[in-house]
């Protein structure tokens, strides 16, 4: 939270400095994609939809780029060099309340990703046994949702910012750890702990099922480039969609984009993290068509970032999302 | 060489028993050179590991000393703070190994230097120092792990290593231990000291391990990262555990688990290529990483193939140069073998004084040629002897052929004998068993009777003949003068029993035939009964007398008795080799079958019946050997 209002004061702060929304003439049918971290099989149904064609066959040139460390997604959107970024719908929400004037309009993974782990040897068997204890978290953010649920349980844990490495977790310096379950889960699992020696907790699990990857764009770009956006999700789902069925060719898709950017691949991680993917953006149970949001995601979204927040002050759906597929 | 000489089939007997014992001792030879061989090498292995884990040791446990020294001096307050950036310059100045040193303070833990306070020296280039307070908000340290991990778990921690990119993109690992202060009696953590060691050596030291021809040994870090491989794309950026997830092999995670847990093992498995691979697992104690140490299998007993194909080409060699001395000697032993089988042959060729082989040796040759001397001395005297009996059998032969002749001359062989005396017919034969024999015939015209008589002498051959012949004889001369059979028979009885010193007897029966009335006039010393035998076919004997045989007794009497037969009607008389004649079933002819025959072939002429009984007596003994003289002879008066 705390985070997510740190990075929105900043990009308000550079607002100002960046040149108009807009502003830059680009040919019709050109869209520049960042995705809000380094490449890596998260974003895999982009990268296929550009390699296997699936823009261009929708009459649209995108490039993709990406967000690094040092410049976030937002920042890329503000200053004109994405039309599109892809963001944690939460991250988004909070972007758009710090006063970004963004717009929902596509909402890729359905289901949330987080979860805490701990090992069994610690005796950690149920949230509960959580109390007291040292639990690590990303400094640089997406910690609301589990915030929110040590809240909701009336825990008294003790919360350790961590940057990057599950080192600390693995060298027992934290009882628990907040991990991605198509990253850092698989991270620890590749370090040599077995699953069967983990005690998992997905937060999906306890009412927390917040979907997390979404698109945005500024509301400018969806005033004026409605069907480019809306080919652009189209074209994405079906790159997925083509991933999902492509396990192989997908990856070497990914480690290409990867090596591209001098990122370090290791093809097992990148096809666990692919997997993962594909399963997060399947509704599932969930009444919701692929690509939209679901009101009530959203709400509960919203209310993890407001805690104590009601009704009359939350942000409409209407005005956070714009639905392009009706 | 030819394959059905001896001396091949020996050769091929040495030579295979020496194959087949070659290859039992080879095995034997194998399996425990092996065993030997896996061992040294394994041990090779292990020894090697430890050494290069030592040497490792040898830089990792010094590197140590130096953050635990400062961390020490801090608790105890022997450096100022504001002297840590000499403290540190001196450290990296004066060890080559370590490229900066650090002592991070937590965050506000002296009021008056805000709230990062992190002095620092590292190298700048190869040789300058550079001194630095580092920590801003872009450098948060104490949220690094060097910095949390002892912070947190209060340990000094080596980390995982890393690729410094300000110090030459070199592989890195930084040691960091906590350092505390005492507030109100408490120990409280105060912060961390670090330094940085650059991991060329350790890739060095590692890529420096051989063993066999391709054995290689890896470093893992203690989250089971590669920190070097001969495989490069692997360092740094797979873990065995990624390694394992990818090629779908459970045993590689488990292997690597197993370093990561420090033990010390040597762990059977196989390479991507499918060889199979040893593979010695040993902790790094320090910094607690794991060293492998990888064996190919078949590497392992690569100098044993060699040795093995030495051994082999030597075996075959050797086999082949023992065939080549016992060709030798065999030939040599035996050569006097295939001289005697030519001596043998000229031998038995009749060539007795055929030389032998010269035999120099006391062994069983030596033996072989003395039965060879004795068998040609024995063989030479017996054929001369058999030479000498040859020819006096030849000589007896020549005799009894000529005895023979004439005893065949004595007795009457022209038939029909009268042929003045239509009405007369008459025929007989005398088969001897030997070349002599003791059976006889006789009929002669006495006045107008037909004296006519047979005879069987007791004994064969030469002693028979000789008495046949004197009783022949003897009846000629006493037929002229006297015309009683009885009387006849009892001066021949007379006559041959003086002076019988051999007890020699004979049976006869003789008998006066009127030729016009039939009448008979008989006497019969002991001879089988004749038969009468009428054209229909009825037959009857004549009675059996009590007289005894010619020759036995002087003073015995004889009767006489007559008897007639009818025109038409035919007597025939016969000696006992013809109801005694046996065939291979030591069955007899028999009266019963004689009288059989007899009746079949009562309307046939004389000489056709004793023909047919001839031929009949030849089918029933077949190939079995005449064991008596048969006699033969029939008379018939015609109408």
């Amino acid at each position: 939270m705390k985070t997510a209002v740190l990075i929105c004061t900043f990009i308000i702060l550079c607002l100002p400095a960046l040149p108009e929304s807009g502003g830059t003439v680009r040919p019709a049918g050109h869209l520049t994609f960042a995705s809000h971290w380094l490449p890596q099989a998260q974003f895999a149904g982009y990268y296929v939809a550009k390699d296997k064609g699936f823009y261009s066959e929708a009459g649209l040139n995108v490039d993709i780029t990406h967000a690094t460390a040092s410049i976030d997604a937002p920042s890329l959107l503000a200053s004109g060099k994405a039309d599109i970024i892809s963001l944690f719908l939460i991250t988004g929400i909070a972007v758009r309340e710090s006063g970004m004037d963004l717009m929902h309009f596509g909402q890729i993974s359905q289901h949330s990703a987080i979860m805490l782990v701990a090992r069994k040897s610690s005796g950690i068997r149920n949230v509960r046994d959580l109390d007291g204890k040292k639990i690590g978290i990303w400094k640089t953010g997406f910690d609301e949702v589990p915030r929110a649920l040590i809240t909701r349980e009336g825990l008294n844990v003790q919360w350790i910012p961590v940057l990057a490495t599950v080192n600390l977790f693995l060298m027992n310096g934290i009882d628990a750890m907040t991990v991605m379950w198509y990253n850092e889960y698989h991270q620890i699992y590749l370090s040599g702990i077995n699953e069967d020696e983990l005690t998992p907790f997905f937060l999906s699990e306890y009412g927390l099922d917040i979907p997390e990857d979404g698109l945005f764009c500024l509301s400018s770009t969806m005033q004026t480039r409605k069907d480019d956006l809306r080919k652009f999700l189209q074209a994405t789902l079906k790159g997925w969609e083509y991933a999902a069925s492509h396990r192989d060719e997908t990856l070497n898709i990914v480690e290409e984009r990867m090596n591209k950017a001098h990122v370090p691949c290791n093809r097992a991680h990148q096809s666990w993290m692919l997997d993962k993917m594909i399963r997060l953006i399947t509704p599932g149970e969930k009444q919701v068509s692929q690509g939209r949001l679901l009101e009530q995601d959203y709400r509960n979204a919203w209310d993890v970032l407001h805690p104590g927040g009601n009704e009359s002050t939350r942000l409409p759906y209407r005005a956070f999302h714009f639905s392009l597929m009706d | 060489m030819r394959k059905n000489t001896l001396s091949f089939r020996l050769i091929r007997h040495i030579v295979l028993f020496c194959a087949a014992l070659f290859v039992i001792c080879f095995g034997v030879y194998y399996s425990v050179a092996r065993k030997n061989l896996r061992q040294s090498t394994r041990q090779n292995a292990i020894q090697l590991a430890d050494n290069t884990v030592g040497r490792m040791e040898q830089i990792l446990r010094p590197a140590e000393k130096i953050p635990e020294n400062i961390a020490w001096m801090l608790e105890s307050g022997l450096i100022p703070k504001d002297s840590a950036l000499s403290v540190l310059t001196s450290v990296v100045r004066s060890n080559a190994n370590i490229y900066g040193a650090m002592i991070a303070f937590e965050p506000g833990f002296f009021p008056d230097k805000g709230r990062y306070y992190a002095p620092a020296a590292f190298m700048n280039g190869d040789s300058a120092i550079r001194t630095s307070v580092l920590g801003d908000q872009s450098y948060e340290y104490f949220y690094m792990d060097w910095y949390q991990i002892p912070g947190m778990s209060h340990i000094s921690y080596w980390s995982e290593p890393y690729y410094d990119e300000g110090g030459g993109n070199s592989l890195m690992t930084t040691y960091s231990v906590p350092f505390y202060t005492w507030e109100e009696g408490q120990k409280k953590f105060a912060g961390v000291v670090k330094v940085d060691l650059s991991l060329e050596w350790l890739t060095r030291m590692v890529s420096e391990v051989r063993i066999l021809k391709t054995g290689y040994a890896y470093v893992l870090s203690r989250s089971g990262v590669f920190v070097t491989h001969p495989e490069q794309r692997y360092i740094m950026n797979q873990s065995i555990f990624s390694v394992a997830e990818e090629l779908g092999r459970p045993e590689l995670r488990d292997m690597g688990r197993a370093m990561l847990a420090g033990e010390s093992l040597m762990i059977p498995g196989s390479n991507p290529e499918g060889e199979k691979i040893w593979t010695w697992i040993t902790p790094i104690p320090s910094s607690k990483w794991s060293l492998a140490v990888v064996l190919p299998h078949r590497e392992m007993y690569s100098s044993l193939r060699e040795m093995n194909l030495i051994l082999l080409l030597i075996v075959v060699a050797g086999l082949f140069l023992l065939s080549l001395y016992s060709i030798r000697v065999i030939e040599m032993l035996t050569r006097p073998l295939t001289q005697f089988a030519a001596s043998a042959r000229l031998i038995a060729s009749g060539q007795f004084h055929t030389p032998l082989p010269e035999v120099t040796t006391q062994d069983e040759m030596k033996e072989l040629h003395d039965s060879f001397a004795f068998m040609q001395k024995e063989l030479a005297t017996y054929i001369e002897h058999l030479k000498e009996t040859t020819s006096a059998k030849e000589k007896i032969e020549s005799e009894l052929r000529i005895a023979r002749e004439i005893q065949m001359g004595m007795i009457p062989h022209i038939f029909p004998p009268f042929p003045d005396l239509p009405q007369l017919g008459l025929y007989a034969m005398l088969k001897s068993a030997k070349e002599v024999g003791g059976d006889l015939y006789d009929f002669f015209m006495a006045g107008n009777k037909l004296c006519f008589a047979i005879g069987d002498v007791s004994g064969k051959g030469v002693p028979a003949s000789l008495f046949m012949a004197v009783t022949r004889t003897l009846l000629r001369s006493v037929a002229d003068k006297e015309h009683s059979p009885a009387n006849i028979i009892r001066s021949l009885n007379r006559s041959l029993t003086t002076s019988n010193d051999s007890s020699m007897f004979v049976t006869f029966f003789l008998g006066m035939m009127d030729i016009e009335t039939g009448q008979i006039d008989y006497a019969n010393a002991g001879h089988n009964p004749p038969v009468i035998l009428s054209p229909d076919g009825t037959i009857s004997w004549l009675p059996r007398t009590q007289n005894p045989p010619i020759g036995l007794f002087e003073d015995a009497d004889y009767a006489e008795a007559t008897f007639a037969i009818r025109p038409g009607d035919k007597l025939f008389l016969y000696t006992d080799g013809v109801t005694e004649a046996e065939n291979a079933s030591r069955e007899l002819f028999g009266e019963k079958r004689l009288s059989q025959e007899l009746s079949r072939c009562s309307r046939q002429t004389p000489k056709e019946l004793v023909s047919t009984l001839e031929t009949t007596l030849a089918g029933h003994v077949l190939d079995w050997p005449q064991s008596d003289d048969i006699t033969m002879m029939c008379m018939s008066l015609n109408e």
